[in-house]
């Protein structure tokens, strides 16, 4: 993981200090809300509809088992014993009080982190594969070029005030985990044809009330180019970008007005003007960071193991959470594990303190004290052995972690919604609970296979709906909640958008609608063909049908 | 001037040192309860309420002091939308946890 030099901690306990000057002017009346708003914002705090919610960075989704039991007591201490793991890899806290916010932040500074740029118009904390530095499939660790990204971004002074929000995700895998497409750049790590490893460049994605999957910009930029390319993009973006409009104003939108040629056309301009100074980091920078990420020294040991195999035999469940749960590793021997925060019936990315302490020791005693957090909203520990895997289960079972569902129907990724946002239409929260109530039955949950439900509580898309196998957008009916169903998107490397069935629904109906919806895939479905495979196949017709009736 | 109101309007604030969701009464004080609320029925009584609410607002009590549509129609006061009434009754979720504000506010 990487480590804070004296540069970094000097300026997040500069920032510290600074935040606590600032809360402390305005809780004396020297700083008005107008002013104030701004700068709690750079810090993370929001005020939500019954609290302020503080929003802290987990930088590309890593943390050490001594972060996350940190994470466990600004809980305990600060809020209410829980916190909430969202679609960016952080975590957000729905109880600090404003006065105590600087304390909260100084906590964190304790051991590396920070709340900075997980809010207003600056480049946003850089996302990845959950399982990066872990997975069998990928062409590299996407995490040292997300650290780079994060150092030159930080307080990057051009870019501080951008026309809107700038999202950057990476992967190493050509199975993207990380919904790349759906970003305003994503890159792929890529092997071109000499061996060399570098990125193929994406532009132009986004969520919100205009969907757009990211359009390929270059194929393949060496990595010693990366930072300078960003640089050329960021800033015919900066330049371009509609500040007139914030409806208007991400890059998506630019993209789109002047077409992709256009702005590659504009960005190897500026790019020519820039690339020759100093913004790429020699190699040997790149070593240091790399080396920060180097893979842990995990033996190779065999890839059977009987503990595994004659548990798996005597215990459904854990065969349920074998399969679905953990995943191939590179070191043999090993697996990464998925520990779901999707308990049925439960709210999907919630963890109490008592589950972070636990979640910290088993990262301690079987991974490296490494955890990550998923876009998805789970949690990961990446490097265990497969015969430690038994004994991982079944404490994590005890404490309500042990679901098995990672990437079945009830692994729903649902925001905040009216529960906690100011911004929101509807409740999310409630129909992920009653969804997983009404689909309890983990045999049917695997016959049905991997299924992505995806929840927003507005059009802002915080639950990546547009993502969803199946989507759910809440919109506001007349001061009353109601619920749009979508079909057929992907934030995978086949990225599509999901269409609108047809009219929204309440709460009880669109409960009904997803049953109906996944009662016609399972009468439709050829072989072992998925519902994303099945749907592109027959089309909304069928769907709508059962869905609406004939009529 | 008078702002045009359609119907009877309550005046909902967040309360500075923790963002609790409040309710301007009658007398000039803020309830954690919906049902304490006052309710202007035109657009002189809002006036007036209006100005109670932006001094509290400038003596840092509360911030962000909002107006919003009264349902009055079963005896007690409510907000009318689904957003402000959901700030009167709190979460829907984890209700193990009762109505969720911070521990040391209301000592
Ligand atoms: S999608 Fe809307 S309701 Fe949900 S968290 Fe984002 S802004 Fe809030």
């Amino acid at each position: 993981m990487y480590a804070y030099d004296t540069y970094d901690h000097a300026m997040v306990n500069a920032r510290v200090a600074e935040f606590r000057d600032q809360v402390d002017r305005r809780m004396k009346g020297e700083l008005t809300e107008e002013e104030f708003r701004p700068l709690r914002l750079m810090n993370g705090l929001y005020l939500q509809l019954h609290a302020y919610m503080l929003r802290v960075a987990i930088p590309y989704g890593t943390l050490s088992a001594g972060q996350m039991r940190k994470l466990a007591h600004v809980a305990r201490k600060y809020d209410k014993g829980y916190g909430h793991f969202t679609t960016r890899q952080n975590i957000q806290y729905n109880w600090p009080k404003l006065s105590e916010t600087p304390d909260i932040l100084q906590e964190l500074s304790d051991v590396e982190m920070h709340a900075i740029q997980t809010s207003g118009n600056c480049i946003r904390n850089v996302t990845t594969d959950q399982f990066a530095g872990a997975a069998a499939d990928e062409v590299a660790d996407p995490r040292p070029y997300a650290e780079l990204i994060r150092q030159w971004s930080t307080f990057h002074p051009e870019f501080s005030f951008l026309p809107r929000k700038f999202k950057i995700a990476i992967t190493g895998a050509a199975e993207d985990r990380a919904a790349v497409k759906w970003h305003d750049i994503g890159l792929v790590l890529k092997q071109n044809e000499a061996g060399e490893v570098g990125f193929e460049v994406l532009a132009g994605g986004g969520m919100g009330r205009t969907p757009v999957i990211a359009k390929s910009m270059r194929e393949f930029l060496p990595i010693s180019d990366m930072l300078s390319y960003l640089e050329a993009m960021l800033r015919v973006y900066n330049e371009q970008g509609r500040r007139d409009n914030k409806y208007k104003a991400r890059i998506k939108i630019l993209v789109d007005a002047m077409g992709i040629d256009e702005y590659r056309r504009q960005v190897d301009a500026e790019w020519e003007k820039i690339r020759h100074v100093p913004i790429d980091v020699p190699e040997e920078e790149v070593a240091r960071i790399k080396a920060f990420f180097a893979p842990p020294p995990l033996p190779v040991l065999a890839d059977a193991a009987t503990e595994v195999d004659e548990l798996e035999n005597a215990n459904f469940v854990f065969k349920a959470w074998l399969a679905n749960n953990t995943g191939a590793h590179k070191v043999p021997g090993h697996a990464h594990v998925t520990i779901s925060l999707k308990p049925h019936g439960g709210i999907p990315g919630d963890a109490t303190d008592e589950q972070m302490d636990l979640v910290a020791d088993l990262a301690d005693a079987y991974s490296q004290s490494e955890i990550r957090v998923s876009h998805e909203q789970n949690l990961i520990l990446p490097h265990v052995a497969k015969s430690d895997l038994p004994a991982l289960w079944s404490k994590l079972d005890e404490a309500g972690l042990g679901t098995p569902n990672a990437g079945l129907l009830t692994d729903i990724i649902a925001c905040p919604g009216l529960d906690y946002c100011s911004l929101a239409n509807t409740r999310s929260i409630p129909i992920a609970q009653t969804i997983t109530e009404r689909f309890d039955d983990i045999k049917r949950l695997m016959d049905i296979g991997p299924l992505k439900i995806k929840i927003s509580g507005c059009i802002n898309s915080c639950g990546h709906h547009h993502a969803g196998h199946i989507g759910i957008l809440g919109v506001d009916r007349r001061g009353e909640e109601n619920y749009q169903l979508l079909l057929g998107g992907s934030g995978a490397e086949d990225a599509s958008k999901a269409a609108i069935l047809g009219p929204g629904f309440n709460e009880a109906g669109i409960v009904d609608a997803v049953e109906k919806v996944v009662a016609v895939y399972l009468g439709e479905r050829e072989d072992d063909e998925t519902f994303l495979s099945a749907y592109r196949r027959l089309g909304p017709d069928v769907f709508k049908e059962a869905v609406y009736g004939t009529d | 001037m008078a702002k045009k109101i359609t119907g009877p309007q309550l005046i909902l604030a967040n309360r500075l040192d923790d963002g609790r969701a409040v309710f301007l009464t009658a007398t000039g004080t803020w309830s954690n309860a919906a049902a304490d609320a006052a309710v202007a029925d035109n657009e002189a009584e809002l006036d007036t309420l209006m100005t109670v609410a932006q001094a509290a607002d400038l003596a840092n009590f509360v911030v962000s002091v909002t107006p919003v549509a009264a349902d009055t129609s079963n005896g007690v006061t409510a907000p009318a939308h689904i957003k402000f009434a959901m700030q009167a009754r709190g979460p829907s979720v984890r209700a193990d946890l009762g109505y969720q504000v911070s521990p040391n506010w209301e000592q």
